[in-house]
């Protein structure tokens, strides 16, 4: 499968000479699901703002399509869309106006735009609340509106952080759905969360991160056999590693 | 937990903050050219009053402004957010707490109704009463009435709905017209008596019985007391980068004709800048202030070619506090992740914002004509407005730009 994002010797972190990541090496092809888990502090978000081109690495190289962000910003920003952990939204945008102003930003077609919202708006039961304001929707709502901008756009990449919480159960479920269906399509996702049961059952390959290191990462066959744990679901080898046991 | 000490703590803290961000406003020149501005507006003040014709209105003007000074009456509580979970256990204890607040707003309060007063005076002295002793006859009812208007506005605020609160509001709205009314229409001591005895019956039987019915609305205070705090920071923030400034939002569906455009890739980010302009913080408030205090030096000042140099002075403020708009989303995560680069960000904002002051140059020109019947300078100050926008705006903010 072709690679989207390629990672190459990442090291970095927030002040010079002390990087929180080391040595990332990792990719997400495409039409896969790609689990990235950690404990609180492990370095994920460090590592997406890397991949989003939101952080200079120290060393190595993250790029999309083979490109770098320093190298080509606009293709690089334009092959991905994210949905951050915590919902950022305009405060003086209504929904309809934050998917217009996404979908004007990543240069869709009107026509596009338009037959691609409908259904998406129906999916997450928000068509009647589109001129809704940010400050009346609840904390599951605004993270319904990241999930509806980053479907909108329809990238190769997805960057999503820590989707669930929050959400409604249905909610979830279509968001999931969602996922299935563009990564069928080819599209590329990573994906970081602490829902490990979720996790094995969507994820295609997982890396496993401790203290800024990746310390684990491949399909979960491969992680049982790699930490002899056979049969071991994703929780106990993810515990293992976290407790830094034996690998 | 000693609720003064809480308090005291609290204070301090309010006050080092304050201090600090003052002392950054007093380096900036923009201190300077504020005091400049105040000598040359009250020159200007004198002038004003002097042209102001026999049968002006003073006690009504005076009346509504003192109204409306008394019915507001908030109190800072210096409160945060994490003491609906930290402090709720020791609500019974809170009272303490709240008084020395109540104390704090009381002492700042006095003063300022004081300072807005004799900022009235020589209107006061123009049209009512000239002599001293009137100046401590009104400074004392005013100062009477605030104390009354401080402690019964913050018995207010226990109510639960915000249209009660609403309700009592007016009915003090309505207590101190008639009040400020008689006041400065020199009526006898036997009415304002009569008035502060009204007062004392609400302040005791009726504001005062709140506090059995209601307990404190903590949310509506944490409310209040983040928008108060939102409006120091968003002076100091004219001055400074203030990192705990929150954004508020009104939505002013009414103006959505003027933000609602084509579905077009190419204008995506003039439309959000003019979003952002219409609905966040004050900055449409400020863009009209800018243009209303303009007619008024368009006004004062004789008419004449040098009305343009005006202008341009007042299209520059406009455009340099304008210019918060292109960092307002600044910490959006979306924002910085669209394809988009930042040079194209700022050339776009360049202009949207040179759109706008062309549009205040010509609000200015309009009036200019309808005041002076002059059509040569109004198209004077209109086309040095256009100029202006065209090819200085977009270097200011490229220079604006490059600071951040």
């Amino acid at each position: 499968m072709k690679r989207i994002l390629e990672v190459n010797g990442l090291s970095g972190g927030y002040v010079p000479e002390k990087p929180v990541i080391h040595d990332l090496n990792f990719h997400v092809a495409s039409g896969e699901i790609v689990g990235l888990i950690g404990l609180n502090g492990a370095g994920k978000s460090t590592t997406i703002k890397h991949v989003l081109g939101l952080m200079e690495p120290m060393k190595g190289t993250a790029a999309i399509a083979g490109k770098t962000f320093r190298e080509e910003p606009d293709e690089y920003r334009g092959c991905l869309s994210y949905i951050p952990e915590t919902p950022v939204l305009y405060d003086e945008l209504t929904l309809w106006e934050h998917l217009e102003l996404t979908a004007m930003a990543y240069g869709l077609e009107e026509k596009t735009f338009l037959q691609r919202v409908r259904p998406l708006l129906e999916e997450f039961h928000m068509e009647n609340k589109i001129k809704w304001f940010p400050s009346e929707f609840s904390k599951g709502m605004k993270q319904k509106v990241m999930i509806l901008c980053a479907l909108l756009v329809e990238p190769d990449l997805y960057v999503v952080d820590e989707p669930f919480v929050g959400l409604d159960p249905i909610g979830i479920q279509s968001f999931l759905d969602y996922m299935v269906r563009f990564r069928n399509n080819g599209a590329g996702i990573l994906m970081s969360t602490h829902i490990l049961s979720t996790a094995e059952k969507y994820c295609d390959r997982f890396l496993i991160m401790h203290n800024g290191h990746m310390v684990l990462k491949g399909t979960l066959k491969q992680l049982q056999e790699e930490t002899g744990l056979a049969d071991a679901g994703l929780d106990d080898i993810y515990l293992l590693a976290a407790r830094g046991g034996k690998l | 937990m000693d609720m003064k000490k809480v308090w005291t703590v609290r204070r301090n803290d309010y006050f080092t903050e304050s201090l600090r961000y003052f002392r950054v406003m007093a380096s900036s020149g923009l201190i300077v050219s504020m005091f400049l501005l105040i000598v040359i507006g009250s020159i200007y003040y004198a002038k004003l009053i002097k042209m102001l014709p026999e049968n002006f209105p003073a006690e009504l003007l005076l009346a509504a402004v003192f109204t409306y000074w008394l019915t507001r009456s908030p109190v800072r509580t210096l409160l945060k957010k994490a003491d609906l979970v930290f402090l709720l256990p020791v609500e019974s204890r809170m009272k303490n707490y709240f008084s020395h607040a109540l104390k704090y707003s009381l002492a700042v309060q006095l003063f300022t109704t004081l300072l807005l007063f004799t900022l009235f005076w020589p209107l006061v002295q123009a049209f009512i009463r000239e002599d001293t002793m009137g100046y401590l006859w009104f400074a004392m009812f005013l100062l009477l009435s605030k104390a009354f208007n401080l402690y019964v506005s913050w018995e207010e605020q226990r109510l639960p709905y915000a249209k009660q609160r609403r309700g009592y509001m007016f009915l003090r709205a309505a207590v101190n017209a008639v009040y400020t009314f008689l006041l400065f229409q020199n009526a006898s001591f036997v009415f304002l008596a009569a008035l502060l005895a009204v007062m004392y019956v609400l302040k005791n039987f009726v504001f005062g019985v709140f506090k059995k019915m209601h307990g404190y609305q903590w949310e509506h205070l944490l409310q209040k007391e983040h928008v108060m705090q939102m409006k120091v920071y968003r002076v100091a923030n004219l001055f400074t980068d203030v990192p705990a400034l929150q954004q508020t939002m009104t939505p002013r569906r009414w103006l959505n004709w003027l933000t609602s455009a084509r579905y077009s890739p190419g204008k995506v980010l003039g439309n959000l800048y003019m979003k952002t302009f219409v609905r966040a913080n004050d900055y449409l408030p400020l863009y009209i202030r800018l243009i209303l205090i303009g007619w008024l030096f368009i006004y004062l000042i004789p008419d004449g070619w040098w009305q343009t140099a005006v202008i341009l002075l007042f299209l520059q403020m406009t455009a340099l506090q304008l210019c918060a708009i292109l960092l307002h989303h600044k910490r959006n995560a979306m924002f910085e992740l669209y394809p988009i680069r930042w040079d194209q960000k700022v050339s776009s904002f360049a202009s949207w914002l040179g759109i706008i002051t062309a549009v205040q140059s010509v609000f200015y020109a309009l009036f200019y004509f309808a005041e002076a019947r002059d059509a040569l300078v109004a198209l004077i100050i209109a086309a040095a407005g256009v100029v202006y926008s065209k090819w200085y705006v977009p270097v200011m903010v490229k220079k604006q730009a490059i600071h951040h």
